[in-house]
């Protein structure tokens, strides 16, 4: 037997129209048919080729935009390649859009029969897995109640249960293996295993380097929609890999002399410094709940993170990160605008952004707060200060550990059958330690 | 191959897999609409014995006409007109409001108008019995001409997934494809014989008259449940004919244009 997917120097463009394409035929009638016809076509995948054998896992990554999502829907038969070829040997199972053909007015079971079949089974290949599918994603009891009453975690589990049994001998997965919980991803992991045992091709397409490795036999590297690296997972992760940190420390200046932050700090370009400078953080303050500036609140309190940055040039959604790190390196918060979905707008000259923390439960101890400002696509930094801004977090008494929420302890000795309650409660108010 | 094939299935297994999921997404879309109301699929009957109502009161009472079994005659056309325009009309948005399942490896999206027709069919399927009772009610004797209602059926089937697909392919173009086609429905609703007689239509217009299909779909599903005889062969072997090639020339329009949908979407 062959290989069960082949794609052979793949192309594929997108067209794109002239802003003032009619969308309906009341524009059409009034500014005429003449911009029906695309402007222009982007190329998004160019020459890409590769085989998977059954029992193999392909691994495909790369930034975003770099094409990978077009390639998985392509060797899934959605829309047509302009160039080149791909053949596929074998039913095809997705896992792309879980909860594709949904409908929350509908029980669990009827869903089960309707996104069955759109998966590809006939009726009565449901009716026989339906147990089976019940039983994998645990919910025997929910079955028969409208699908709204479900948690969003539970209609995943239901939508990977029915994929998980529809026998693909072609098995594509776009980042969906973060489903529910830890233990629900496990049993899916495994899932996927069997499936690869059993001689099924595996795609898989993620952001996530560590995870590419970790599962995938092959990695094919995207970049700009032509194929970067291809070979043997451990390698061209790791070229990957570099390559992003290079990509940083390849556009950071090294002749900037030394700059002094506010607060006194040097900022010393490669070593506490790193970016492009197309765009620059001109300062940072740490404010406390009252709006003053600090370098140390006590723990539970609110912080505010407020960055001032210049951009010479007109820059497109810059990405705004800050993370805190405590003495050991370990980083503790990692937020950006990215993660929350939200898109700055394209800034030129002075700009301030800031980060509101509602309260900051941290244990008691040194922190840096570290801030960046990248790329829209992470490609780069434009400007990132490490290990520059400290942050001191107090606290009545020592946690151990990262994390040092509100908390009291209850000691009591139970009476009578469980659950009825502390009889004669000894509480130990272990005293939270947050001022509020 | 009209529809994509799922590789490795065997032309048997494909025919039983498209039949699944026709069943599958027609039962989805009743259920979904009728499953929290008392009435169910009776709702489905709501709208057309409404518009009987109106056009008895106007036609018998205001504007009296000379048609004999107003009732039965109205309501036998306000069905069928109801199956076909509401067909039509919900056809602009099966691709549009099913992008989730466009976007699956290996879904047919020829069978999302098929859908829609069919979906609407079981709403007409389920007046039927209605009309039968207002047909016998009124003295009607029902004959066996009306084993040909399927031939009927099936040709009105034809016909409405002809322009489902062209509906469903231009409206992921211009969007506004389900307002314009409410308007020409309009006319057409006027211009098809629902609660007038086609014979009242002066001769030197019957020619023009005549080239809308629906004037004589109407006009044979009357022949055979209210005077219990056969259509007219003519126009039923032309609508045959043409409702055949239409629907390949429509589907192979519908195929060109489906594989951009996942870009235009």
């Amino acid at each position: 037997m062959g290989d069960a997917i082949v794609a052979n120097s793949l192309g594929k463009r997108f067209r794109r129209y002239h802003p003032d394409r009619p969308r309906t035929f009341k524009q059409a009638l009034v500014s005429g048919v003449r911009h029906l016809r695309p402007a222009e076509q982007v190329t998004v995948l160019e020459d890409v080729s590769f085989s998977v054998a059954p029992g193999r896992m392909l691994g495909v990554i790369g930034r975003n935009g770099a094409g990978k999502s077009t390639l998985l829907r392509l060797v899934g038969g959605i829309g047509r390649p302009d160039t080149g070829s791909v053949r596929t040997h074998g039913r095809i199972g997705a896992l792309l859009d879980l909860g594709a053909g949904f409908h929350p007015d509908l029980t669990g079971r009827e869903n089960v029969f309707v996104i069955g079949v759109i998966a590809g089974l006939t009726r009565r290949d449901v009716a026989a897995r339906f147990d089976a599918i019940v039983a994998f994603a645990e919910l025997e009891q929910a079955i028969d109640s409208p699908l709204r009453t479900y948690s969003s975690g539970m209609q995943m589990r239901l939508a990977f249960a029915v994929a998980a049994y529809t026998d693909p001998e072609i098995l594509l997965i776009d980042e969906v293996l973060a489903v529910g919980d830890l233990a629900f991803q496990k049993k899916c992991l495994e899932r996927i295993a069997t499936f690869r045992s059993l001689g099924c091709a595996i795609m898989l397409v993620s952001h996530d380097p560590a995870q590419v490795r970790q599962l995938c036999d092959d990695v094919l590297w995207l970049r700009n929609g032509r194929v970067a690296a291809h070979g043997a997972a451990e390698v061209v992760v790791g070229q990957y890999v570099a390559e992003v940190g290079q990509e940083t420390r390849h556009r950071t200046p090294a002749d900037l002399p030394v700059q002094l932050t506010a607060s006194g700090a040097e900022l010393r370009m490669n070593e506490t410094r790193f970016g492009s400078l197309e765009l620059e953080i001109t300062g940072l303050r740490l404010l406390d709940a009252h709006g003053r500036s600090t370098d140390t609140i006590p723990s539970g309190a609110a912080l505010s993170v407020q960055i001032d940055f210049v951009a010479q040039q007109s820059i497109p959604a810059p990405i705004a990160g800050v993370t805190i790190r405590n003495d050991a390196g370990v980083t503790c918060l990692d937020m950006s605008t990215a993660a929350t979905g939200h898109v700055l707008p394209t800034v030129e000259g002075r700009v301030r952004a800031v980060l509101h923390i509602e309260r900051l439960d941290l244990a008691r101890g040194h922190y840096f707060v570290d801030i960046g400002i990248y790329e829209q696509h992470w490609a780069y930094a434009y400007d990132y200060h490490w290990h520059v801004y400290p942050l001191e977090i107090s606290a009545p008494f020592q946690d151990n550990g990262i994390l040092s929420p509100p908390h009291s302890w209850e000691v009591y000795r139970p009476h009578g059958p469980e659950g009825s309650g502390p009889a004669e409660a000894v509480v130990l108010d272990a005293g939270s330690g947050h001022t509020a | 191959m009209i529809f994509p094939a799922i590789p490795g299935a065997s032309y048997r297994r494909r025919l039983f897999y498209l039949r699944d999921l026709v069943h599958e997404l027609v039962a989805r879309d009743i259920k979904v609409r009728y499953k929290r109301s008392v009435l169910g699929v009776a709702w489905a009957l709501v709208t057309p014995l409404a518009q009987l109502l109106v056009f008895s009161f106007i036609f018998r009472l205001v504007l009296p006409t000379r048609v004999p079994n107003y009732a039965p005659f109205t309501f036998c056309g306000l069905l069928v007109w109801t199956w076909f325009q509401t067909s039509v009309l919900l056809s602009a948005v099966a691709i549009v409001d099913n992008r989730e399942l466009i976007r699956r490896p290996g879904f047919p999206a020829a069978i999302l108008p098929l859908v829609t027709v069919s979906t609407n069919f079981v709403y007409f399927l389920v007046a039927l019995p209605v009309l039968l009772v207002v047909v016998l009610a009124s003295g009607i004797q029902v004959t066996p001409a009306i084993l040909a209602m399927p031939l009927v059926m099936a040709l009105q089937f034809l016909f409405t997934l002809c322009l489902a697909y062209l509906v469903a392919t231009l409206h992921v173009t211009f969007r506004d494809t389900q307002h314009v086609l409410g308007l020409f429905l309009m006319l057409l609703f006027y211009l098809t014989p629902v609660f007038y007689d086609a014979a009242s239509v002066p001769e030197r217009f019957r020619l023009l008259y005549s080239l809308n299909p629906m004037v004589h779909l109407v006009g044979a599903y009357r022949t055979i449940l209210l005077q219990g005889s056969l259509p007219a062969l003519l126009p039923i072997l032309v609508l045959g004919i043409v409702g055949t090639v239409g629907l390949r020339l429509a589907l192979a329009i519908f195929s060109r244009a489906s594989d951009q949908f996942v870009e235009e979407i």
